[in-house]
């Protein structure tokens, strides 16, 4: 993998996942990721709240809830959970002690997923929030008006941008695995709009070869996406994430799912640096002042 | 890579580098959480969350076959259903369905989340029994007949002194 040695790929690799990225990035990103937690737990994915009120029979630990022996959610272990989540991730998104709140909302978060996964559906839509939380406190102090690069910075971003990367290409994966070769030949699709369809979507089951057609695009897409890793140049990073977005906006259309908390990690492929630059060319008392 | 830089040389007069050590643990990390997603991905299953596969939509089903949908109801003692698989007891349709052999063997499951609905509605209709109904939607090279049908998988009475 990407052990690092004197030779072969690994230099070049290494020199990948260290490229600088400007701290303003980071600032504006990590905003966006924090103060998306209360919206999460509040409003988008509520249900996992709701889970407060479920008997805890019904409560069925994952695997990683019972290495490490986590509470039983009782409908008091949920409220704790979610108000300090809450509070912790604004305070993280003030920017103040990045590296011991950051950690906490991390962990937090972590736990309000098993809470969310353990009652018989688990959901791949937050992996690469995961990973984005778990990398933001290891940048440390970064301000919007910062004009520094960082390795530290390049890395958290690199890494994040594989895990959104994995989720489509492993997507793909899964689908051979589970689905078998001719996953692309069969009526999941279907099945997901007989089952959840929309105004927007249900007109597709009454056109012939259009949805086995869309599940060829899809599995073509999945197994493509390692090449947004090339992703460069300021131009490069916006037109992917508005395909990304798109995408996903167009699932939301079709069947009402939307991979929020992904399309969050999506965000930070974004030079967000660049805003913060525009502000400095209007006020240029501080413009040569970084933090 | 576009740009190679000489690592000798300072890369950038304002960039912030990091230490060897910095980076070799970052490194580590990076290998060790890489290869637990790829182990989730071949070995693992939803259970190895957060490194289980990622198998959104990733079964494929059957042009043929009926395409099942899964609802569990109260039933009042004048035969109406009320929805208890829609958010009203904290569970969602898929977390139902994901649960669903386990319920076939422990229908008293069904029985707590009767009691945990009326505790939280308590204006809802008295219920009698709760049931868990599968709708089958028939599926003909992939396209909907419009045909579907109804199945009782498991039924829990509520009367009467039942564990």
């Amino acid at each position: 993998m990407t052990t690092p040695t004197a030779a072969g790929p690994a230099p070049a690799v290494s020199r990948w996942l260290f490229r600088p990225v400007p701290l303003a990035r980071i600032a504006v990103f990590r905003v966006i990721a924090y103060l998306f937690i209360p919206i999460d737990v509040f409003l988008t994915t509520s249900w996992v709240r709701a889970h407060a009120d479920v008997p805890t029979q019904w409560y069925r630990p994952l695997l990683i809830g019972r290495l490490l022996h986590l509470p039983t959610p009782t409908s008091t272990v949920v409220m704790v959970v979610q108000w300090a989540l809450v509070i912790a991730a604004v305070a993280a998104a003030s920017g103040r002690a990045p590296r011991l709140l950051g950690t906490a909302v991390f962990l937090l978060y972590a736990e309000w997923m098993v809470i969310a996964m353990s009652y018989g559906k688990v959901d791949h839509d937050r992996i690469a929030f995961l990973v984005a939380l778990a990398v933001l406190p290891t940048i440390g102090r970064a301000r919007f008006r910062d004009r520094r690069t960082s390795e530290a910075a390049g890395w958290a971003m690199a890494v994040v941008l594989v895990a959104v990367m994995l989720t489509y290409f492993l997507a793909a994966w899964a689908k051979i695995r589970f689905g078998g070769w001719n996953w692309p030949t069969g009526a999941t699709l279907t099945r997901a709009v007989v089952r959840r369809g929309t105004s927007l979507s249900d007109w597709t089951l009454d056109v012939p070869y259009l949805l086995p057609a869309a599940q060829w695009l899809m599995i073509g897409f999945e197994l493509a996406s390692p090449l947004m890793l090339l992703v460069r140049s300021d131009r490069a990073r916006i037109g992917l994430v508005l395909f990304l977005i798109g995408f996903h906006l167009m699932v939301f259309a079709g069947v009402g799912i939307i991979f929020l908390p992904h399309c969050i990690a999506i965000l930070s492929i974004l030079p967000w640096e660049r805003l913060a630059a525009r502000q400095r060319q209007t006020d240029p008392v501080t413009s040569s002042a970084p933090a | 890579m576009l740009l190679q830089r000489n690592r000798d040389l300072p890369a950038d007069p304002q960039g912030l580098p990091l230490s060897a050590t910095g980076r070799l643990v970052r490194l580590l990390a990076t290998a060790v959480v890489l290869a637990l997603v790829l182990a989730g991905t071949l070995w693992g299953d939803d259970d190895a969350f957060p490194f289980g596969p990622f198998r959104m939509y990733s079964t494929r089903a059957d042009p043929n076959a009926p395409v099942v949908s899964t609802r569990t109801v109260g039933l009042t003692a004048a035969g109406e259903e009320v929805r208890l698989s829609g958010g009203e007891v904290g569970l969602r349709r898929a977390e139902f369905e994901g649960q669903l052999n386990r319920i076939e063997k422990h229908p008293e499951l069904l029985g707590l989340l009767a009691h945990a609905f009326a505790g939280t509605h308590p204006s809802a209709p008295h219920l009698v029994s709760v049931e868990v109904v599968q709708r089958q939607f028939e599926l003909s090279k992939g396209r909907q007949t419009g045909d579907y049908s109804d199945k009782v998988l498991v039924e829990y009475s509520l009367e009467g002194g039942n564990a």
